[in-house]
């Protein structure tokens, strides 16, 4: 419940300032991806920094995450071929739309029109890949602690795991494969 | 105060923050795709007890619908190049062009295990090679599209 609220109140920061920094306005994301800005990049790279130094700070003084006392830790995935592919397709939605999905999310709760269309394509695209397969399973470090669906996502893996040879297992753990049902780190 | 761009140098450790957030709460990882696959897998299955990535969706609708409200409005009108180009009944192109483009936004992302949240500002973050090909590659191609959509539109 814990977990809820502070998701929900992190989600509104979010999206508060997605908006207004300008990213959920199409025009200033064209003007960033055709170099005529470069706010969003200065954003980006602020952005990126103060997360890389926040999250190893934690680690090196917190150990513990707060809520859920859970031991603070990740999980570095190796790059397939399928973030590669993946973030290709996305590269192409993004360009077109001029929004991603953080963006999406505030231009619906802003009352844009045309968001639902882009929204309701980002629903139909993630509904697709879910019934193609694609399982959702995080790294085992990360997973959400105290949920029933972390618990199936473990289940799924330790019977994907007790399925295979030992020799096979070796070799999917160094290389993520790219079906993603049998990636065990796929988010 | 709201219709002038939040300086970066603050929007962006904001942005950063959350991502913290996340990790020092409950050891998780900040993705916008997160939430909407969870909303959508949940009510497949005729649920709403959404965990904390659906709520964290949600919180962002409501985050835009906040600023919406103290600002008078989302901060722009019409859409992008989109409604530049297309006028009259031609609009109806508008509305195919988003649903593609969030069809491949939400497959794509799911794909690649994340989008400009949870690849970009996390995984990178996290030092994670893959965040770290995963949002050169949407970069570039974003860039590549948008470059040569302008050329031939």
């Amino acid at each position: 419940m814990r977990t809820r609220a502070a998701g929900a109140v992190i989600g509104v920061v979010f999206g508060f300032t997605l908006c207004w920094s300008g990213m959920s306005d199409p025009n200033v994301i064209r003007e960033a991806l055709l170099f005529q800005a470069a706010y969003l990049f200065l954003m980006f790279a602020a952005a990126v920094a103060v997360a890389t130094a926040g999250v190893h700070l934690l680690r090196r003084g917190q150990r513990r995450a707060l809520l859920t006392g859970a031991p603070l830790g990740w999980v570095r995935e190796r790059p397939a071929r399928r973030h590669v592919t993946g973030s290709v397709l996305f590269g192409i939605g993004w360009a077109l739309a001029d929004a991603c999905p953080g963006p999406i999310a505030a231009q619906l709760g802003g009352g844009v029109p045309w968001a639902v269309f882009t929204m309701a394509g980002a629903v139909a695209g993630v509904a697709l890949f879910l019934r193609r397969g694609g399982a959702e399973l995080e790294p085992a470090a990360d997973a959400p602690t105290g949920s029933g669906v972390s618990r199936t996502r473990d289940l799924r893996l330790a019977s994907f795991l007790t399925t295979r040879p030992a020799g096979t297992i070796r070799s999917t753990m160094c290389s993520p494969s790219d079906n993603p049902a049998k990636d065990p780190n796929h988010a | 105060m709201l219709h002038h761009q939040l300086p970066w140098y603050i929007a962006g450790p904001v942005l950063g923050l959350c991502v913290v957030a996340c990790r020092g709460l409950f050891n998780a990882r900040l993705g916008v795709t997160g939430g909407f696959s969870e909303i959508v897998a949940r009510v497949g299955r005729g649920s709403l007890a959404f965990d904390w990535r659906g709520w964290f969706a949600i919180g962002i609708v409501l985050g835009g619908a906040a600023f919406a409200l103290a600002a008078g409005g989302p901060g722009f009108d019409g859409y992008g190049w989109l409604t530049a180009t297309f006028h009259g009944t031609g609009r109806v192109a508008i509305a195919a062009v988003l649903v593609v483009a969030g069809v491949l936004i939400g497959y794509g992302a799911k794909s690649a295990g994340g989008c400009t949240s949870g690849n970009g500002l996390t995984a990178t973050s996290l030092l994670s090679p893959a965040g770290l090909v995963s949002t050169a590659t949407f970069f570039g191609t974003a860039i590549v599209v948008t470059v040569v959509l302008r050329a031939v539109i």
